[in-house]
């Protein structure tokens, strides 16, 4: 049977619910020969900055069991590199472009959206509040709803495209900060960004990272972005949602779907396999074809 | 330094040989389906099995690479460290792995005519650096090669380093149980004392011995191209997780802009 991989997250179409997330994909372009953008639901960019950042010091990442610690600290070249050099490349290839904004203060998160609209041809905006590694902004907007809502409401102010808020799954009250995101004026959330994590070593009886704590992400935490997303779900019904955490398979995809989500991110699977999200756009279709589904957003929020 | 033209591809590869090469470390010989041509300091991504955990690809080093039918060889030389080396040196011939390759940047060789080279290899930093040494013979291209271990038993594949380099290998070992007693720098010292002239050293090693190799350079006012190690996710430049920090404050990809660094360029803890 032929699947409809079409889904929507709001008012955005896509033609299939793969994305590829943040800081996995380079700037859409950098994976062309192993994974064309234009084939996937939608490329989500590095974090951007109004300017570039250098980032942490190494070591930056360690892998650990099914997962990986990392602290990259947002290195990026800038928001004015990526509208010049990779926007239009994506846009002329048929890419879907969802543009992932850090700023440390709200002006410049609302300097990157600004300088995104007066190029054209972004699909939507994911807001970076729950970067575990960088000092200031990030994790500090996505802990506090209050702090949050004024945030998302002044970048809401910025532009009438898509506005998602990726949510941490270290705060607080993960509920009480999707809220509040979506009161300021987001469209969906995405949920989770990396777990705050640390790996010691015990010979040396130091820190791995030289950040000393970083991100996990990888299978390892898929059970708990499950989780999240299926309550955010339940207490949010109507808030579009992209899952994202340790996809590896068409199959976690479909859980993610059925747990709630409208569409889905694959992040670490991409770094042990360039190609992963043409894989698991496949194993999806073959999921659903196998299960008699005739529309992969048949499985949205299908839990039974 | 030399630069990595060729196409990098995921290719399917088939594990043809596994042997020992001392109590730590081994040989794989991966045969691909299609072409693969690569130049001696690149290197490959290489998964460890089929299951979640170990869950990343390993960086290697590319030893050497040869025609075989329609496809490549692929020889790679590994040191047993963690679960990743653990379950590549349990393969059984006949296993089937995916390898990411060529990636990243090469050395610059001697050409004939041009003046010699030292390649400087310390235990399983050897892989690069015989790349070097077998193109180079092949090429009648200058070049003197020190290889150094903690031990005789460590020390890789030595008839076959002799048989690219003649009487122009130093073997040199920490405990004295093989050729020069010491490290394989303080070897190097003690030839540049006596008046060996090299354009430039090639190393690859621990860091504690690229970072004498560097300080040796730079007294001697010698180029220097150190091949590093760092920790690395993708290899193929998105994840940053394996940057080097340059002498002007940036972070750069190794797999990128590396593996192979100039001295001069990196960061100064390389050569203080």
């Amino acid at each position: 049977m032929s699947v409809d991989l079409a889904t929507r997250v709001g008012s955005l179409a896509l033609a299939n619910p793969v994305m590829a997330a943040s800081g996995t994909f380079g700037y859409g372009l950098d994976l062309v020969e192993f994974c064309p953008p234009e084939r996937l639901g939608a490329v989500v960019s590095k974090g951007l900055s109004p300017r570039p950042r250098i980032g942490n010091p190494p070591p930056r990442i360690v892998e650990t069991a099914a997962g990986m610690i990392n602290a990259i600290g947002l290195q990026n070249i800038g928001v004015e590199a990526f509208c010049r050099d990779a926007l239009p490349e994506l846009c002329r290839r048929g890419a879907t472009v969802a543009v992932n904004v850090f700023g440390e203060r709200i002006e410049e998160y609302v300097e990157v959206i600004g300088r995104c609209e007066a190029a054209g041809g972004v699909a939507a905006y994911e807001l970076n509040v729950s970067c575990p590694n960088v000092v200031a902004g990030g994790m500090e907007f996505g802990h506090d709803p209050v702090q949050l809502e004024r945030l998302t409401a002044l970048c809401r102010e910025a532009t009438k495209r898509p506005l998602w808020v990726k949510l941490s799954p270290n705060a607080p009250d993960l509920v009480g900060t999707g809220r509040a995101a979506v009161a300021g004026g987001a469209d969906a959330l995405t949920l989770i960004n990396t777990l705050r994590a640390m790996a010691i070593d015990a010979d040396r009886r130091r820190p791995v990272l030289a950040t000393k704590c970083g991100g996990l992400s990888g299978p390892a935490i898929k059970p708990i972005a499950l989780r999240m997303v299926w309550e955010v779900h339940r207490a949010l019904p109507d808030v579009p949602l992209v899952g994202i955490g340790g996809i590896e398979t068409g199959r976690d995809v479909a859980e993610f779907l059925l747990a709630g989500a409208s569409a889905v991110q694959v992040g670490t699977a991409i770094f042990r396999d360039p190609a992963a999200p043409l894989r698991i756009i496949g194993e999806l279709e073959a999921f659903c074809a196998g299960h008699g589904v005739a529309a992969v957003t048949e499985l949205i929020g299908g839990l039974q | 330094m030399g630069s990595g033209m060729i196409a990098r591809r995921d290719h399917r590869v088939r594990v043809i040989a596994r042997r020992d090469l001392s109590p730590t470390c081994f040989a794989l010989e991966l045969l691909t389906a299609e072409p693969l041509e690569a130049v001696p300091g690149q290197f490959g991504m290489l998964t460890c099995g089929e299951g979640l955990d170990p869950l990343l690809r390993r960086a290697f080093s590319l030893a050497a690479v040869r025609r075989h039918g329609g496809g490549t060889i692929v020889e790679m030389l590994l040191k047993e460290v963690g679960r990743g080396s653990g379950a590549l040196r349990r393969l059984a011939e006949g296993a089937t792995l995916q390898l990411i390759a060529p990636l990243g940047n090469g050395f610059t060789l001697a050409t004939p005519g041009t003046p010699p080279v030292a390649l400087v290899a310390g235990g399983i930093g050897l892989p690069p650096l015989l790349f070097a040494a077998e193109r180079m013979a092949a090429g009648g291209a200058p070049f003197d090669l020190y290889l150094g271990a903690t031990t005789a038993a460590e020390l890789l594949l030595v008839d076959r380093c002799r048989a690219a380099a003649g009487d122009r290998l130093v073997l040199a070992t920490d405990d004295g149980s093989a050729g020069e007693h010491g490290t394989v720098v303080a070897a190097l010292e003690r030839r540049l004392d006596a008046g060996t002239a090299y354009a430039r050293l090639l190393a690859c090693g621990p860091d504690p011995m690229l970072r004498a190799a560097a300080r040796l350079a730079r007294r001697r006012g010698l180029d220097a191209e150190l091949s590093l190690e760092e920790p690395m996710a993708c290899g193929v430049g998105v994840c940053l997780g394996c940057v080097v920090e340059l002498a002007d404050g940036h972070f750069v990809p190794s797999c990128k802009e590396g593996p192979v660094f100039r001295a001069a360029d990196l960061a100064a803890r390389w050569s203080e």
